[in-house]
């Protein structure tokens, strides 16, 4: 008896997983019959994005396109793993200083796009490591509800942030895990030199309520009222404002600010190069650079031609600072070490 | 120096003996090297690629790895919060787990079913819903602590609210593996000691509890192991307070550093392997053996007024706490956005029925329904091995499999893809070709991730049992696997069972372990459900932890009447 219905349930799984596989199987077949191949890319962006620009490219090339959606440090790490056996042809957003530790362990193809005559000055690799294709800015965000309460002002400037009436209403993520975070510390590096940066964020370590891990946290817990203020990039921001987190208010540092640009890069020994190629010709375009919006992202656009999104234009006038990012990658670990060390952020406060 | 090289010479003769005895048995040969495959090919083998890469330098082979990790900064306070996480989390769930578990079997109290129910739901349901629910509940601007009771800074983020969580999360861990336990103490011991003149307190302090030890030891060994692993609680509630696997994570995927990372897993894994160590040194001492036969009859319950009313209210009081952190997940799906707009709406299920956002819906219950019986099954044969069998390499199945539940989930699905995106050739002959990007690599990660915990409940149960049953079938003639199927499984039909549901609620929801094994093919839910909390979207990723919570109760329904029926049929 107990055979019976063991073996009843093992036909009852086999023929349902046969099912899902060979359905995988029949769109593969799809695609080959149209023989133009297929695409992986490792998508560093968010998931909506990303499926969009699956379905579109497909759409128009009838490249049978799929990708896997992963934080940068992720593809990286997963990377680095299938490097001898590569399943992705192309790395598609996620902020380049990725890529670029991707391309000192060799992983990275260098491709300069005919397409990338277009885009802006400074933002693509001279050689063709990765060509930008989004920039977003750091700033703050912060909740009005809240500020209302508490009878405070949205800070306005980098400064502003030691006043003490900010004192443990600041949520921002640690430098040491996030690559936002890590912006922060390195534009004010950059603005301020380290000495004068470290004093800064020893005055400033006391008033943060909490370091996060993740850098788009301070936005999302500034939406839900767990936090007063906060310091994320301003598209992430006003994503959650799009949600629904209607109480979201953002600013830009007087002082100016710093910024990560989103980039994409053709993986080294990849299956699909030719195709990879094409995609990336094809996202770099104005046409598909301008697409982003409509799924919620609200980064400022790369390509001469393209115009930002609407949301983003209370913003356009932002003080961007010279960000080196050369420097900022070579000197993360120091940095971050440092940080940590004069903040003593670590260990727990109570 | 001579005896002890010669005792040493006559055990590895023994071992010799009992691996030439396993020829007259080739179902538990097969059994045995099927299991000595698996484990080498999908705990060690990345294992040991793990290791060769914290010891890395990355050219030449080097301790500066581990240096740096005990230099760094803050590292050791990161280091004592873990134990200190796992000290307190373990004792409070092992209690709360007791309590419901001794009530359920000792007491006669009404909702037992519904009571049963409260105490394994947390487990169908992701991690870090919990920790959300929390945050909604106990936060700033939390419904109890704001709006009921108007505290403006309530603070959930930290070591209390971890613990609170992880608690609630791995409770029912304790709980499957006591519960399953106290069912087969046979009534006639405790009840002699009762007609000695004991009072029942007595008999409690000093004939169950003594018996419990190893099911209070083991229970607590997994609650710890798993939560000084644990990933998803301490990245979303831990605010400040920092531990081990999420500095993992922040060494090796923020910051690229897979060489700490990797470092830090050896510790962490070093740490579960002392604590599983002491454990069965110390477990081993004794024998719990109380089962030398069927259960006589029927325990007679514990049924004072006195003594029930207090435990339901305790029981109560639990419950309430338990459905309130989870009903903000259905009600949550339903409204337009938890915190800001109440509105009502079915739009997140709208969303999430549109066939290419359902698919990582049914590919993991698939992927799970077949990891299931393989797991809960391989369990109940491994532990009944380890308890039962002399064998060749028995300490060593035993020891690995505990490894695959010590090591943080980022780590053992990075060696997955280390070991496993390659072609292994003998001659110019495939053996194995690359196994990233399909299922088989994903069921295997589901199997490995949650036998331990079927394995050590098997193991728990079978130690009470007395073997000479077993030995009497086997003088009579039956085969091993005979004495498995008739007389060792009804026997610890329960730990079956709970291994079976664990399996399929455990691959329903796991995390870290398949960030890197999914593929363009194969996605899985919970990374859906990660990839929308991030973007806000609370809605969407509460329908889906809704509908999992409805799959993974479906199934337990279900399993819970296939094994109960099998039983009964045996009987007939």
């Amino acid at each position: 008896m107990l055979k019976k219905r063991m073996t009843i349930l093992t036909i009852l799984l086999l023929v349902a997983s046969v099912s899902v596989f060979s359905n995988g199987a029949k769109e593969s077949n799809g695609a080959e019959s149209k023989d133009k191949g297929s695409l992986v890319f490792y998508a560093g962006l968010q998931e909506d994005h990303a499926s969009m620009i699956a379905e579109e490219f497909e759409a128009e090339t009838g490249i049978k396109t799929d990708f896997v959606r992963m934080s940068s440090g992720e593809i990286l790490a997963r990377l680095k793993a299938e490097k001898n056996n590569m399943s992705a042809s192309v790395w598609y957003g996620g902020p380049v200083d990725g890529i670029v530790a991707a391309s000192e362990e060799g992983i990275i193809e260098n491709y300069i796009s005919p397409e990338a005559v277009n885009i802006k000055e400074g933002f693509k690799h001279p050689k063709g490591i990765w060509t930008g294709i989004y920039i977003g800015y750091l700033g703050f965000v912060g909740n009005q509800k809240i500020l209302d309460e508490k009878g405070l002002t949205m800070p306005q400037s980098w400064a502003d942030f030691l006043d003490p009436k900010y004192n443990q209403e600041i949520v921002v993520a640690h430098p040491g895990s996030s690559g936002t975070a890590y912006t922060m510390l390195a534009t004010l590096v950059q603005m301020m030199g380290e000495d004068e940066a470290m004093e800064y964020f020893k005055k400033f370590s006391p008033q943060v309520r909490q370091y996060t891990k993740s850098g788009t946290a301070p936005g999302r817990m500034c939406g839900m009222g767990e936090a007063t203020v906060g310091i994320t990039f301003l598209h992430d921001a006003i994503k959650y404002k799009k949600e629904g987190y209607k109480d979201i208010v953002i600013s830009a540092p007087l002082e100016g600010t710093g910024y990560e640009i989103g980039g994409v890069a053709l993986l080294k020994n990849s299956p699909d190069q030719d195709n990879g190629k094409i995609f990336i010709d094809w996202v770099l375009t104005k046409r598909v650079q301008e697409m982003g919006k409509t799924v919620g992202s609200f980064q400022f656009l790369t390509n001469k031609n393209a115009n930002p999104p609407e949301e983003a234009m209370p913003i356009k006038d932002t003080k961007l600072i010279d960000y080196d990012f050369q420097w900022a990658g070579e000197n993360k670990k120091r940095l971050v070490q440092r940080f940590s060390e004069e903040t003593s952020t670590v260990a727990p406060k109570k | 120096m001579g005896t002890t090289s010669n005792t040493r010479r006559l055990k590895l003769k023994s071992e010799f003996k009992t691996l030439l005895n396993l020829k007259n048995d080739p179902a538990l040969l097969s059994v045995i090297l099927f299991t000595l495959v698996l484990v080498t090919f999908f705990i060690l083998i990345p294992l040991y690629n793990i290791i060769l890469e914290s010891l890395s330098d990355g050219e030449s082979f080097s301790l500066k790895n581990f240096r740096d990790v005990f230099i760094m900064h803050g590292n050791m306070q990161i280091l004592i919060n873990t134990i200190v996480l796992g000290v307190v989390t373990s004792t409070i769930s092992v209690f709360i787990g007791f309590i419901f578990a001794y009530v359920i079997t000792y007491m006669k109290v009404r909702f037992k079913r519904f009571f049963n129910f409260i105490a394994i739901l947390p487990m169908i349901s992701p991690p870090f819903v919990v920790a959300l629910s929390a945050i909604l509940l106990f936060g700033r601007v939390g419904l109890i602590t704001r709006g009921l009771f108007g505290i403006k800074d309530a603070e959930i983020y930290g070591f209390h609210g971890l613990v609170l969580v992880q608690t609630l999360s791995f409770f029912p861990i304790a709980f499957m593996m006591l519960v399953a336990l106290l069912q087969r103490i046979d009534p006639s011991v405790e009840e002699a000691s009762r007609d000695l003149g004991a009072s029942r307190f007595k008999v409690f302090t000093s004939v169950t509890v003594p018996l419990m030890v190893p099911g209070l030891a083991n229970a607590f060994l997994l609650v710890f192991i798993q939560s000084i692993a644990d990933f998803a609680n301490p990245v979303v509630i831990g605010g400040n307070f920092g531990t081990v696997s999420v500095k993992i994570y922040q060494e090796g995927i923020g910051n690229y550093q897979f060489g700490i990372a990797t470092a830090l897993a050896m510790i962490l894994l070093t740490i579960s392997i002392s604590i599983f160590v002491i454990q069965k040194y110390y477990v081993s001492q004794k024998s719990y053996v109380t089962v030398t036969g069927k259960i006589s009859r029927n325990r007679d319950l514990i049924s004072s007024k006195k003594i029930t009313t207090i435990a339901t209210i305790v029981l109560m009081l639990i419950t309430i706490f338990v459905i309130m952190m989870y009903i903000l997940i259905p009600i949550g799906s339903f409204v337009k956005l938890w915190g800001i707009n109440y509105t009502p709406t079915l739009e997140h299920y709208r969303y999430i029925f549109k066939p290419k956002l359902l698919q990582p819906i049914l590919t993991t219950t698939i992927l799970a329904a077949i990891a299931t019986p393989v797991s809960g099954v391989l369990a109940m044969i491994i532990a009944f091995l380890i308890v039962r069998k002399k064998f060749f390499g028995k300490n060593f199945i035993e020891f690995t499999t505990i490894m695959a539940l010590a090591i943080p989930g980022t780590i053992i699905g990075l060696g997955y893809v280390i070991s496993y995106n390659k072609f292994y050739q003998i001659g110019g002959v495939t053996i194995i070709p690359p196994l990233t990007g399909t299922a088989f690599i994903i069921i295997m990660a589901f199997i490995i991730r949650s036998l331990p915990v079927g394995i050590r409940s098997g193991i728990t149960s079978l130690q009470q049992i007395d073997p000479s049953i077993e030995e009497a079938a086997c003088v009579l003639g039956a085969s091993t696997r005979k004495v498995f199927t008739s007389i060792t499984i009804p026997m610890i039909k329960n730990a079956f069972l709970n291994g079976l549901i664990f399996t399929f609620a455990r691959s329903m929801t796991l995390v870290s372990t398949v960030i890197f094994l999914i593929s363009a093919k194969y996605k899985l839910l919970t990374t859906s459900i990660m990839a929308q909390i991030d973007v806000g979207r609370m809605g969407v990723a509460s329908a889906y932890c809704t509908m999992l919570i409805i799959i993974v109760s479906i199934t337990m329904l279900l399993i819970t009447y296939f094994v109960k029926n099998m039983n009964m049929n045996q009987e007939r």
